[in-house]
């Protein structure tokens, strides 16, 4: 594949290191002779581009403007295709985050390009790019390649690929504008978007929470069993939603995907949406009262109980 | 005068809990191993519809695509009170969600004016893209993905709460837009979505649910070219009695090597 091109994506003006696994799927899809152009939209771009330049990346892009400072599909549209414009590319990779995954959908549409959102990995079948996804409960790897002559926009889930390692030499250079930031027609009026301060992705051991535990006394319990193991503390969107813990808390498809080596699942009923974030983890206890919660497919150990009357014995045990 | 709200309502395959082979030897899907459903996000949109016809009058539509297989969606739609269905046709076999998508937004014109577009957000295990985004690029309309609450609604315009990564956003857009519902707007209210009624099946059960025909036949953009079976995670899950300190401690002790 010569040409392959990659859309990094700025959080308030932090990297998404997810778009470093989109850098190494793009270097293993050019192979030797294609070439990888990476482009980073957003207010603060150019202060936090240095990680895209790594080794194979011929260009790094940086459209830094402050009518990129909040996400609308528009205005993110049009940088895309203006970067696209002199640098025509067989595949474009996003991540697959809410950014991502609506992006590239605009982006495809807007192209007539092949679309495949939440790709667990890409490649080629019969010199096409192509795309797949693991789907249907985790049983089906679906494959999907573009239509002859069509470039393929595909947004990548965690765990696609491997972020590179080590720096490139690319020149790292600011994409003119002028003109290309149209206006929007959506504003975003207000955000209530919190600052990301644990990175749960690191952590060995992850005691999470649901909404089984029930409020801010069932989550001190929680709390002491994570500092008893010298844990972090994770939990679900019903959680954060409640107000009982910080949003970078989040495991789950709108949160973080995790892989420790131990993850506790307390009160955790197992929606999918929450399970795809911790299916890897390496051992699973999961504590529900309900014999047949889904969390408990999932797990390595299985106690029906209360975490009330369970948690303070684990408490006992690991002498704390 | 009220808003007219058309909801896309789908019917896909029930991928939860799934047991035994999906599959084919040919890579295709075994007749009899799947049911299908309401998609599960497309009901939260026709939820979000509703509300919004209870609390300002509304008149809402529902959309479907392709003959029904095992649920009538578009009919389900009317016995929860939608006013009206409509259904797009073509050849689905291979269309992808782009196709899909110029086939909805042709019945999407049929009806006249719109002001708002719902459906839900989520991809099913078959879909290859988001079917929001290019349902909006087809109509030329804006779009929200994410939404899990309208904050306010005016005649011309709309702000929708979006979900996002670290919290949320609120996103404002003129009339007509296309919104994206995702799963988390019903989840705290156990008495949403609202189920069926007796006297509206008994009403709709034999309405009319006119067909828009397709005009084209796009070529697909993203073709499927083969399923695979992807090898079962072997977990073995022991049960743990909760009474039992010695098997509690035996846990830990396994569950705590290495970590």
């Amino acid at each position: 594949m010569p040409r392959v091109f990659v859309v990094a994506e700025l959080n308030d003006g932090v990297l998404n290191d997810l778009s470093l696994q989109c850098i190494g799927a793009a270097r293993a899809m050019a192979g030797a002779d294609g070439t990888v152009v990476v482009l980073l939209p957003g207010t603060g771009a150019a202060a936090a581009a240095a990680p895209l330049n790594a080794p194979g990346v011929a260009e790094v892009l940086v459209a830094d403007d402050d009518r990129l400072a909040a996400y609308t599909t528009e205005p993110y549209l049009a940088v895309v295709k203006a970067a696209l414009a002199g640098r025509p590319a067989e595949a474009i990779l996003l991540p697959a985050t809410t950014i991502g995954n609506d992006l590239g959908a605009a982006l495809a549409a807007a192209l007539g390009a092949a679309c495949v959102t939440d790709a667990d990995g890409v490649g080629a079948e019969e010199g096409r790019p192509a795309a797949w996804r693991v789907g249907f409960d985790r049983k089906v790897r679906t494959v999907w390649v573009a239509a002859e002559g069509r470039p393929l926009v595909a947004t990548l889930r965690d765990g696609a690929a491997e972020a590179p390692a080590g720096s490139g030499t690319a020149a790292v250079e600011a994409l003119s504008l002028d003109g290309a930031v149209s206006q929007t027609p959506c504003r975003v009026v207000r955000r209530d978007v919190a600052k990301k301060t644990v990175n749960l992705r690191d952590a060995k051991v992850i005691v999470a929470a649901g909404a089984g535990v029930g409020g801010p006394e069932g989550l001190e319990l929680i709390r002491r069993l994570a500092t008893a193991l010298g844990a972090e503390l994770g939990g679900t969107r019903a959680v954060v939603d409640a107000g009982w813990m910080s949003a970078d808390r989040q495991i789950g498809q709108t949160g973080a995907t995790v892989r420790p080596d131990l993850y506790i699942a307390c009160g955790i009923s197992g929606a999918i949406q929450h399970r795809v974030g911790m299916l890897d983890s390496r051992t699973v206890i999961a504590i529900n009262t309900d014999p047949n919660a889904p969390i408990f497919r999932s797990a390595h150990y299985r106690i029906v109980g209360d975490l009330k009357v369970v948690i303070p014995k684990l408490l006992k045990l690991l002498g704390a | 005068m009220p808003h007219t709200i058309a909801v896309i309502a789908r019917e896909v395959w029930d991928t939860r809990d799934l047991t035994g082979q999906i599959l084919d030897e040919a890579g295709g899907l075994r007749p009899g191993a799947l049911q299908t459903r309401f998609d599960p996000e497309d009901l939260n949109a026709l939820e979000l519809a509703l509300r919004i016809k209870d609390a300002h009058g509304a008149r809402v539509v529902a959309v479907g695509l392709g003959a029904p297989r095992q649920v009538e969606v578009l009919r389900e739609c009317l016995y929860r009170g939608a006013d009206a269905a409509v259904t797009a046709t073509g050849d689905l076999a291979a269309a992808d969600t782009a196709a899909h998508a110029r086939r909805l937004a042709g019945a999407v014109r049929s009806l006249g004016r719109v002001d708002l577009l719902l459906v839900g957000t989520a991809v099913p295990d078959d879909d290859n893209s988001l079917l929001a985004r290019h349902l909006a690029a087809e109509l030329g309309w804006p779009a929200v993905s994410w939404v899990d609450a309208i904050e306010e609604l005016a005649v011309d315009r709309v702000v929708a709460r979006r979900a996002v990564e670290m919290g949320y956003e609120y996103v404002e857009t003129p009339l007509p837009a296309v919104l994206a519902v995702g799963v988390a707007l019903l989840e705290d209210d156990p008495r949403a979505p609202r189920p069926a009624k007796a006297m509206l099946k008994l009403k709709m059960k034999k309405a009319e649910i006119p067909t828009v025909p397709a005009t084209d036949e796009p070529a697909p953009l993203t073709l499927r070219v083969r399923r695979e079976a992807v090898p079962p995670r072997a977990i073995e899950t022991a049960t743990v009695d909760p009474e039992n300190e010695a098997a509690l401690r035996a846990m830990l002790d396994a569950a705590l090597k290495g970590a």
